[in-house]
């Protein structure tokens, strides 16, 4: 069986995501009018901690059944948005555009969730206390229908390997980013707040129109040089890098997840 | 080697710096997409590598089957494999999580531009271990390689995949893919090697023996889903007692592949075909798509590489030099396809 060890530096790594994407949703300010709130933060930021709990026993926090109605309700979200993409752009946005991931992560999400068999036999494990009943991965069974499974595995893999590659493309893009960052961040401090619609991209439109008012803040309570660093660090949180890293993270990990329960 | 991008409503010039004009040029980088396509299998070994039955010690664990590939080996290839397996059986944890890293990270750079010739490197050297290794050459010098098991070792496809799609041009029109950092008499004589090889195996006394396939076959079906077993069992039942008949036909197949890359596009195309027919077969029928579904699995097996390998032998429709360098007018914004 696999180490413990080993599941929990995934965790970790889903923690990190989460404290991104819970750090980028709370730069967004949402509790103010005309506030940006990026649907793809709010999936990564739940689906870190259920991934957490998935891995690591300890991390367990809501019972499985739970964890399925709120993938369920993401995958209608992606799902809708998915559909809005094909019209508007055909099947390319089956292969280029943000949602369609989003939407195979929260499907393999309910899949797991409730195709998991119990060690011992093939009762489900659904509304238990999460994985963490059955001491987490490494004491569960396996999933039913696992050509499902390796299906998800494989397709989770196509996006993280197109995702990397679209990643470097936007190297520049990032370093762009952030030596951009000053004059960005100049007009925020006049009074550029950014306003957008709710469901973001993680292309950096709408992220970046969220970037003024967290910037603005930094810029108005820190030195000259923490105010530098400050946006800067808003720069690359709010950056398309950084929500592709955080799929990426994702993608490998619950494909990892899958496998492992194959 | 770096394309020219000039983007926007003006002139836009698709050209190469540094280079001789252009004669031949894909439209879509074909080549790029290939690599990604090994990088996303590295991607799996790595995950898979990180299974429950890896960690395990023991004859019946990872660390014995890794013992198992030097029986009937030379005593210059089997005793480092001996010595490896014994180390890995002593330190399977740690060795086990630093092979799954080291697969994982080979995918993951090579997906990623800038790492790529690094990634690619690496995982030359790497294929080239794992071969000796963890597969003992693959069975190559047992008699016990067959096209149908995975023959000549899977992994050293990988190593072969690496070098032709190395990120490199010869500065001359390449008629495919794997021609542009070889050159295309090298990456023809490869492939002739790599199909003639698999003909050779699949008519070794072993292969050919009246339930030689139906062996092979029947042996894959433990552990897979219940649509995988009837699929097998079809194809085992096909093959009992016809193991000379089913070499014969394999390695006649095998023989049109290999010659196909040295016959005009038209007939190569059809000859690619049965390539990738081929390795869908026999990924399927006889090596039960790696065994992944069963569990246990350390690769995909060679099926999905030698697919991969014969798209990367896929005529490119030459670009005549003068168009290459002919400007695109008010154009959409041209991808750069820099390749570290």
């Amino acid at each position: 069986m696999t180490p413990a060890w080993i599941l929990d530096v995934f965790a970790a790594i889903m923690l990190v995501v989460a404290a991104v994407s819970a750090t980028r949703l709370a730069v967004a300010r949402p509790w103010q009018p005309g506030a940006v709130i990026t649907d793809t933060d709010v999936s990564h930021l739940l689906m870190g901690i259920a991934m957490a709990g998935m891995l690591a026993p300890g991390l367990t926090t809501l019972p499985n059944d739970a964890w399925a109605v709120v993938f369920g309700v993401l995958a209608v979200w992606f799902g809708y948005r998915v559909v809005r993409d094909y019209q508007a752009s055909g099947a390319r946005a089956l292969a280029v555009g943000h949602c369609a991931p989003h939407l195979v992560h929260s499907a393999a999400m309910i899949y797991m969730f409730l195709a998991v068999t119990t060690a011992g036999g093939g009762s489900s494990m659904a509304g238990m206390a999460g994985m963490s009943a059955m001491g987490g991965m490494s004491g569960m069974g396996a999933l039913r229908v696992p050509t499902l499974g390796f299906v998800f595995a494989l397709v989770l893999i196509g996006y993280t390997i197109w995702d990397l590659d679209q990643l470097s493309g936007l190297r520049h893009g990032l370093a762009a980013a952030v030596a951009g960052a000053a004059p960005a961040l100049a007009g925020a401090s006049a009074g550029a707040f950014g306003t957008g619609v709710v469901a973001g991209s993680d292309t950096g439109g709408a992220v970046a129109a969220a970037t003024p008012a967290g910037a603005g803040e930094a810029a108005g309570h820190g030195t000259a040089g923490g105010a530098r660093s400050g946006r800067m660090a808003i720069a690359l949180l709010d950056s398309p890098g950084t929500v592709v890293g955080c799929r990426i993270a994702m993608g490998v990990t619950m494909a990892l997840m899958l496998v492992l329960l194959l | 080697m770096t394309d020219v991008a000039v983007a926007g409503n003006r002139t836009a010039w698709r050209g190469r710096l540094g280079a001789v004009p252009v004669a031949a040029r894909p439209s879509l980088d074909a080549r790029r997409a290939l690599q990604l396509g090994l990088a996303a299998i590295w991607l799996l070994d790595g995950v898979l590598q990180y299974q429950g039955f890896m960690f395990t010690n023991g004859a019946n664990g990872f660390s014995g089957m890794l013992a198992g590939t030097a029986a009937g080996n030379p005593a210059v290839i089997a005793k480092p494999i001996t010595w490896d397996a014994n180390l890995v059986d002593h330190h399977i944890v740690l060795l086990n999580a630093i092979f799954a890293t080291i697969q994982l990270l080979l995918g993951l750079g090579i997906a990623f531009r800038p790492t790529v010739r690094m990634a690619l490197a690496a995982s030359i050297l790497w294929s080239i271990g794992v071969w000796w290794f963890g597969e003992g050459l693959g069975g190559v010098l047992i008699g016990g390689a067959s096209p149908l098991n995975g023959a000549p070792g899977a992994v050293i496809l990988y190593a072969l995949l690496a070098v032709l799609l190395w990120p490199a041009d010869r500065g001359t029109a390449a008629p495919f893919v794997a021609a542009r950092a070889v050159g295309a008499h090298v990456a023809r004589a490869l492939w002739a090697v790599l199909w003639l090889s698999l003909a050779y195996f699949a008519l070794t006394p072993d292969n050919r023996a009246p339930q030689g396939a139906n062996g092979m076959i029947a042996g894959m079906e433990s552990g897979e889903p219940v649509w995988l077993q009837d699929l097998m069992k079809g194809a085992a039942s096909l093959t009992a007692n016809q193991g000379l008949a089913t070499s014969v036909a394999l390695a006649v197949a095998l023989l049109l592949i290999a010659v196909g890359v040295y016959l005009p596009a038209t007939i190569a195309k059809v000859t690619l075909v049965l390539a990738i027919v081929v390795a869908a077969l026999i990924w399927v029928f006889a090596q039960a798509l790696g065994g992944i579904l069963a569990g246990g699995a350390t690769d995909v097996n060679s099926g999905p590489l030698l697919a991969l390998l014969a798209l990367a032998y896929w005529p490119l429709r030459i670009v005549p030099a003068a168009h290459a360098m002919t400007p695109v007018v008010a154009g959409p914004p041209v991808v750069s396809e820099k390749e570290a």
